[in-house]
């Protein structure tokens, strides 16, 4: 399978000589979905507004398809959707225009903006509400049209940040089984979550952060063998690395 | 427990200072002259005015109206946060004394104001009704009792649960304020007493029950000073930018078609800075009346070529505070992320001002050509839009996108 996204030796923060997280090494390929596991602070937001391009590593890289952001920014981004921990909608756009917007700043064909936007708005029970404006979503809609936005452009590479808070069960379910859709169809995702017994029955892998530092990384069957815990959950070796018991 | 009292102080010093600092920006601004300018010019054409009302001027009528509605209005600032709803409700008995400032307060600013307004309008009252200094006090005295009493009340009315409630007791205190300034106005002082007999059994036995009926509506409080906030932090940003102004949307459905764009990437941006325009509550009406104040400028100022550099004046106010839409979008991850070049978004941005400037443009052109029939110079102005695009936009694009990012 090949690498999408490639991140090598990467550390970086907010202040100078105060990197916040400290020398990731990790991948993202085709045709998986890898979950960002960690306590809160444990750097998982820092790590991916590196990826985004957001932030600029101290020392280290972030290459998605080859290329790092510096090298070629516009082709970097087109690479990749982001869903926010928090929905940020443009107040001023509604549900349907943001849809567009997105699919216009991606270089959508009208037409394929078109075919897929209908399911989708079906799919998530928002085709009555296209031209409602933000102040009108609930915390849970506005998810919605986050989740709405980054699916349309169907990229290589999801990032996807806590998707759940504020959805509805029936909300989650879609769109766990498009992130499965596209997983099967060679995208790449990344996701950072703490709800674990879904990030366990979905992710083909996993990242475990704690302090900033990767503590452990791989399959579930891998992470059984890294921490010696046989027939574990990933609930429990979660809580047992989140105890600081690997280094 | 929270010294609800303490609270209060704090809460009130903090935005006094955050006022004061407000005022000194705003002094600092160069829009504060134009509005001296306005103010010097409003005066003179004040006195004339006056000089020109009809003998049968209904002076007593529009006064009338005028306090009516201003005595019916009465704002309270609570100084609520959002985090109130959490962290004061468990002192919701204690309340009372933190709400008692807040009316204290309301009532010295309401009481200013009315002095205000009334001596604002005292002219009219010299002219068309009585002279003298005891007029003066007299109907200063009996507007402010009125003011106080309506603050008092409608404190009470906002204790009631639903909108459509406090809205039918506004109707009632805007007819009981009407009949109250119709009688002062017209010097009946024996049915004022009466009113005030009127008055005083609505404050005690009317209003006075809601407070034994309902509690707090702390929703609507907090909704209201939110709104008051709002209102303050707009007025200010005609000034200077205010980073905590939220804006508010209107759908403004008849415009859309100004923001149509055709379906490609390249359109993106161009498509949400125009929706973005038509639709905020600010940009447009800053816009409008940015051209309506320079008509009056061309108006009041001879023709001639000088004109040019008015029109050029108003060019370079609109586009510095145009932009705060730029900016707009600096925290917005969403935005951040399109793969699209630095240079595409300020092209776009900067582009689109200048659509709006040739407008504005033309827009001074017309008026101008019809006023003075000097076609030559009208011409000019949509023509100096286009140049002042051209050669003032880049750099202070350059200049703003440096000082924000």
């Amino acid at each position: 399978m090949k690498p999408i996204l490639e991140v090598t030796d990467l550390t970086g923060g907010y202040l100078p000589n105060q990197p916040v997280i400290h020398h990731l090494d990790f991948t993202v390929k085709e045709n998986e979905i890898v979950g960002l596991i960690g306590l809160n602070g444990a750097g998982k937001s820092t790590t991916i507004k590196h990826v985004l391009g957001l932030m600029e590593p101290m020392s280290g890289t972030s290459k998605i398809d080859g290329q790092t952001f510096r090298e070629e920014p516009e082709n970097y981004r087109s690479q990749f959707t982001y869903i926010p921990e928090m929905p940020i909608l443009y107040e001023e756009l509604t549900l349907w225009e943001h849809l567009e917007l997105t699919a216009m700043a991606y270089g959508l064909e009208e037409q394929t903006f078109l075919t897929r936007v209908r399911p989708l708005l079906e799919e998530f029970r928002m085709d009555n509400k296209i031209k409602w404006f933000p102040s009108q979503f609930s915390k849970g809609m506005k998810q919605k049209v986050m989740i709405l936005c980054a699916l349309l452009v169907e990229p290589k590479l999801y990032i996807v940040d806590e998707p759940f808070v504020g959805l509805d069960p029936l909300g989650i379910q879609s769109f766990l089984e498009y992130m499965v859709k596209f997983r099967n169809n060679g995208a790449g995702v990344l996701m950072s979550t703490h709800i674990l017994s879904t990030a366990e029955r979905y992710c083909d892998r996993f990242l475990i952060m704690h302090e900033g530092r990767l503590v452990l990384s791989g399959t579930l069957e891998e992470l059984r063998v890294r921490s010696g815990l046989e027939n574990a959950t990933l609930d429990e070796i979660y809580l047992y690395v989140a105890r600081g018991k690997v280094t | 427990m929270i010294d609800v009292k303490k609270l209060w102080t704090k809460r009130r010093n903090a935005h006094v200072t955050q006022t004061l600092k407000y005022f000194s920006l705003m002094a600092n601004s160069g829009l504060i002259v134009s509005l001296i300018l306005l103010i010097v010019i409003g005066s003179v054409y004040y006195a004339k005015l006056l000089q020109a009302l009809p003998e049968n001027f209904p002076a007593v009528f529009i006064l009338t109206i005028v306090f009516s509605v201003w005595l019916t209005k009465s704002p309270i600032r609570t100084l609520l946060k959002e985090g109130d709803l959490v962290f004061l409700l468990p002192v919701e008995s204690g309340m009372k004394q933190y709400f008692s400032k807040a009316i204290s307060s309301a009532t010295a600013t309401g009481a200013f104001l009315t002095l205000f307004i009334f001596t604002l309008l005292w002219p009219i009252v010299q002219f068309f009704i009585h002279d003298g200094w005891k007029m003066y006090v007299t109907f200063g005295f009996f507007l402010i009792a009125a003011k106080v009493f309506n603050i008092y009340v409608s404190w009470e009315e906002r204790r009631l649960p639903y909108k459509s409630h406090q809205t039918n007791y506004k109707i009632m205190r805007f007819i009981v304020n009407f009949v109250y300034a119709y009688l002062l106005f017209n010097e009946a002082y024996i049915f004022l007493i009466a009113i005030f007999a009127i008055m005083y059994v609505l404050k005690n036995f009317v209003f006075g029950v809601f407070k034994k009926q309902h509690g707090y509506q702390w929703e609507m409080l907090l909704a209201e000073e939110q709104s008051l906030k709002m209102k303050g932090y707009r007025f200010v940003n005609y000034f200077t930018d205010v980073p905590a102004l939220k804006q508010t949307v209107h759908k403004r459905p008849w415009l859309n078609s100004l923001a149509s764009f055709s379906f490609k990437k390249k359109n993106a941006l161009p498509a949400l800075y125009m929706k973005t325009f038509v639709r905020s509550g600010d940009y447009l009406g800053l816009y409008v009346r940015l051209i309506l104040i320079g008509f009056l400028f061309i108006y009041l100022i001879p023709a001639g070529w000088w004109q040019l550099i008015v029109v050029f004046l108003f060019f370079q106010m609109f586009a510095l505070q145009l932009f705060t839409l730029y900016t707009q979008y600096r925290w917005n991850v969403v935005f951040m992320i399109y793969p699209i070049k630095q240079d595409t978004r300020v092209k776009a941005f900067q582009n689109w001002l200048r659509h709006l400037l040739i407008i504005q443009g033309v827009f001074y052109g017309l008026f101008y050509g019809l006023l003075s029939g000097d076609w030559m110079i009208a011409i000019l102005m949509p023509v100096g839009a286009i140049l002042y695009s051209i050669l003032r936009l880049p750099t202070m694009t350059k200049k703003h996108i440096t000082l924000t990012s």
